[in-house]
């Protein structure tokens, strides 16, 4: 491998680095002014083919960013080798000419939309245009990158120039895909910056706001709230707050032929990005009755987690994290050792590698993550719901294991409840890219639209 | 009905060994953990499941630790429900259920004998001094197990002047006028005062003071005693900062600033030696218990002491918590250096947090 990463970016100057508003001024600066003369002239077909590419440079193995990407993103990110490959093959897959097509129909009722003004077959006696702001400011979480890269894709398919700014240590794989996308086009790459500094620092941020259109963040409720209270009142703001999801398996699911795969497929979802997303799953209920299906997908779940920690490592947490697992199990050991019939933990030994709590209370619990996952037995999923009522505005994905012919009931109960996205257990933390984000438009908050009656 | 005998017992020749002023040696100590660990087993069953699923040890380093918020689930205590005349509640925010730490007449008497042996070593090192707490009164906060703590140390200097109060939210807050008013009080030439109060009224009361430009000189030889955390009740300050606004506010010398470690579980509680440089000659807090109780640092990820400079979480393993159980697990984050600790703060996690509060925005 014989690249190095140039300093195209903010990020690029390591964590050291201190900027000033006027840093910040001029770099906004110029990504509006390359945006008008790079990006807004630009039409959605090149536009596609452009990303299309990059994620087909991400899928070659010897692409040297991805490689620089997979050889330095465990010590960067924490996450190991293993899962940072899965993660981002599976986003880049998905990122391709077709899939692109199906989100801007989708979002936009006509590929071209963004383009001039055109109408659907549905739209008689006129035409819209829709037209994306001229710079986004993205206020990054952090935890995992694929929101933010994803975040990277809708601006330029808006044409918006964009400012990424990542929690502390955070901004690495998102800023190796803005390399990429330097790569493909330099001209692109350019209208993107990334840099990443502790939040909270208003006189940056105030200015960052202040040339921004539009401003997207991540966070928690609290946070968003601070944000948006700062921002100018004609800048718009899309947040987007605490989300938790949890699997559903029904006795048929467990009992069933696939069991095996379904264990496997379940791991799938607390391994992916150790569990750090919002679509990862917190718990999995397991319907059950006097046959302990739920101790067995329990003990089941464990076996699976501890082989996979051979192949795909968890990696190395930081002590406080670390602290968090620990703690919570020394509780469920008393727990586990004085009530065994209501609680029992599987745990990875020497490490805090991996960790399965069994219990019976349906109350929703918040998991430590980072592979830490809790197997509740239930009667019912009205009992799932009762007992996750407290995060019920909350609940972003419910991963499903049922029959055939239980599906379409159990769909309807979640959808009603609240649920804004439910897929098949082991695909939770892998979402099409039609995929709305909590149960919101995609490119549609974007873009201001222009009506032309004819 | 338990027969407290063997406690009763126990309590007596601990209390006849922190008068004494000697130290433990580490056989010593560990035979009288080892001891004490059996009789608590007997009488208290999530202890004896906890160590019965575990193999049987012979050292006093293995014994089954209780973490700390078990206190909040279980009654862990030898004392029967009618001895229960006094309990301790944890300090968290009134919407978390808080631990219960009982106590009767006699394991209040060995508390009261740890406390003052070792404040008075650390603390007053046996001046006489006049007391001036933050918190509330033990009439306001009944419960408190530092409140009560403030109230004993002072009663024997003639009381210790509360200036906090609880309102009807149940928060703690300082009568800031009363404070503003305290250096009036005190006639030039008199004791030394010994301030104490937790780290969030320190930052409600600097806070203040700094808006309104108010300084306070406290009389020469003035003391000043901060523990605990925040728990949501202030904004949080980096314990270098909160000193450094100690020392600007108050006139007092960064060695006058002495730091407790305590919790509402234990019976005993750690001081900072004031003795510590790290690699750059900045100061560290180092912390230490009585010779009666000893804190070993554990690497969270091998549940195996961490070695001297490594970050591990607390276990302490307190004698004078001869009523409820001995062995403590913490959810504090520290540095072991040789059998002193260093405090790691941290921010407290959040009962709800869902991916996006992990990290978000920071």
């Amino acid at each position: 491998m014989n690249f190095e990463i140039p300093n195209y970016f903010l990020a690029d100057l390591g964590p050291e680095a201190e900027f000033t508003e006027n840093m910040i001024t001029q770099a906004a600066l110029t990504l509006r002014s390359n945006r008008e003369r790079f990006l807004a002239v630009r039409d959605t077909g090149a536009i596609i083919r452009i990303i299309s590419r990059t994620a087909d440079n991400w899928l070659e193995d010897d692409y040297p960013i991805r490689e620089i990407t997979l050889e330095k993103g465990p010590a960067e990110t924490g996450f190991s080798r293993a899962t940072i490959q899965a993660g981002l093959d599976h986003f880049f897959e998905r990122l391709n000419g077709e899939t692109l097509e199906d989100l801007l129909h989708q979002e936009l009722g006509h590929l071209k939309r963004l383009d001039g003004p055109c109408a659907s077959r549905w739209e008689t006696g006129k035409e819209s245009m829709a037209s994306g702001p001229d710079m986004i400011t993205h206020i990054a979480a952090g935890n995992i990158p694929i929101p933010t890269m994803f975040s990277i894709v809708l601006g330029l398919l808006v044409r918006s120039a964009q400012f990424i700014k990542c929690p502390i240590g955070s901004s690495f794989i998102p800023r190796m895909f803005a390399h990429s996308l330097y790569d493909t086009d330099s001209k692109i790459g350019s209208c993107i910056e990334v840099a990443e500094w502790k939040g909270g620092n208003e006189a940056l941020e105030d200015t960052l706001f202040r040339h921004s259109e539009c401003v997207t963040a991540t966070g928690s409720d609290k946070s968003l709230d601070v944000i948006q209270h700062r921002l100018p009142a004609k800048t718009r703001f899309l947040g987007y707050g605490h989300q938790v999801s949890f699997g559903y398996v029904t006795k048929e699911a467990i009992s069933g032929y696939k069991a095996k795969r379904l264990i496997r497929d379940a791991v799938d979802d607390v391994v992916a990005w150790n569990q750090l997303g919002c679509l990862s799953p917190h718990i999995f209920y397991v319907e059950d009755d006097a046959s302990d299906w739920a101790l067995m997908f329990a003990r089941k779940l464990a076996e699976e987690l501890e082989r996979r920690e051979t192949a795909d490592p968890r990696g190395k947490i930081s002590k406080e994290a670390a602290a968090d697992i620990a703690s919570r199990r020394a509780m469920y050991e008393v727990r586990a050792a004085h009530m065994p019939n209501s609680s029992q933990q599987w745990c990875s030994e020497g490490s805090t590698a991996w960790t399965v709590i069994y219990e019976t209370d349906t109350l929703f619990q918040l998991s430590c993550l980072n592979r830490f996952i809790y197997v509740k037995s239930t009667p019912n999923l009205e009992e799932v719901l009762k007992g996750a009522e407290m995060v019920r505005d909350h609940v972003s994905t419910v991963g499903i294991a049922a029959a055939e012919d239980e599906k379409e009931d159990i769909v309807k109960r979640l959808a009603r409840w609240g649920a804004t996205r439910i897929c098949p257990i082991g695909r939770m933390q892998k979402p099409p890219l039609t995929w709305r984000h909590d149960g919101r438009p995609l490119l549609s908050d974007l873009v201001r639209w222009t009506d032309w009656e004819q | 009905m338990t027969d407290l005998g063997i406690f009763d017992d126990f309590a007596d020749r601990l209390i006849g060994l922190i008068r004494s002023g000697n130290g433990l040696s580490d056989d010593e100590f560990g035979a009288l953990a080892l001891e004490l660990h059996d009789c608590q087993r007997g009488t208290i069953g999530p202890l004896r499941s906890l160590a019965g699923a575990r193999e049987q040890v012979n050292q006093w380093r293995e014994l089954a630790a209780m973490p700390a918020a078990m206190f909040k689930e279980l009654e862990l205590t030898s004392l029967p429900p009618a001895q229960r005349d006094h309990v301790f509640h944890s300090s968290g925010t009134t919407t978390q259920a808080s631990s219960r730490h009982y106590h009767n007449e006699d394991s209040l008497r060995l508390y009261e004998a740890s406390l003052l042996w070792w404040f008075g070593r650390n603390v007053t090192r046996d001046e006489a001094m006049c007391f001036v707490s933050l918190t509330p009164p033990v009439s306001a906060a009944p419960n408190s197990s530092l409140v009560h703590m403030f109230e004993r140390v002072g009663l024997e200097s003639g009381g210790t002047v509360f200036l906090g109060q609880v309102d009807a939210g149940g928060a703690w807050a300082v009568e800031f006028n009363r404070l503003v008013e305290l250096p009036s009080g005190i006639a030039s030439g008199s004791k030394p005062v010994l301030l104490l109060g937790t780290a969030f009224s320190f930052v409600q009361v600097l806070d203040q003071m700094k808006a309104e430009r108010i300084e306070l000189a406290l009389p020469e030889g003035s003391r000043v005693m901060e523990t605990g955390g925040y728990k949501g009740r202030s904004r949080v300050v980096p314990k270098a900062e909160l000193h450094l606004l100690i020392r600007s506010c108050f006139g007092v010398a960064g060695h006058e600033i002495q730091c407790e470690y305590g919790m509402s579980e234990l019976s005993s509680q750690a001081y900072d030696t004031g003795r510590g440089r790290d690699a750059e000659g900045e100061e560290m807090r180092l912390f230490r218990f009585p010779p009666w109780a000893r804190a070993l640092v554990i690497s969270p990820e091998s549940g195996k002491e961490v070695a001297d400079g490594e970050i591990g979480l607390l276990r302490i393993f307190d004698l004078a918590n001869v009523y409820s159980v001995m062995a403590i697990q913490t959810e504090d984050l520290a540095i072991r250096w040789g059998d002193e600790f260093e405090l790691i703060g941290r921010e407290p996690m959040s009962e709800a947090r869902g991916c996006s509060l992990m990290s978000v925005a920071d």
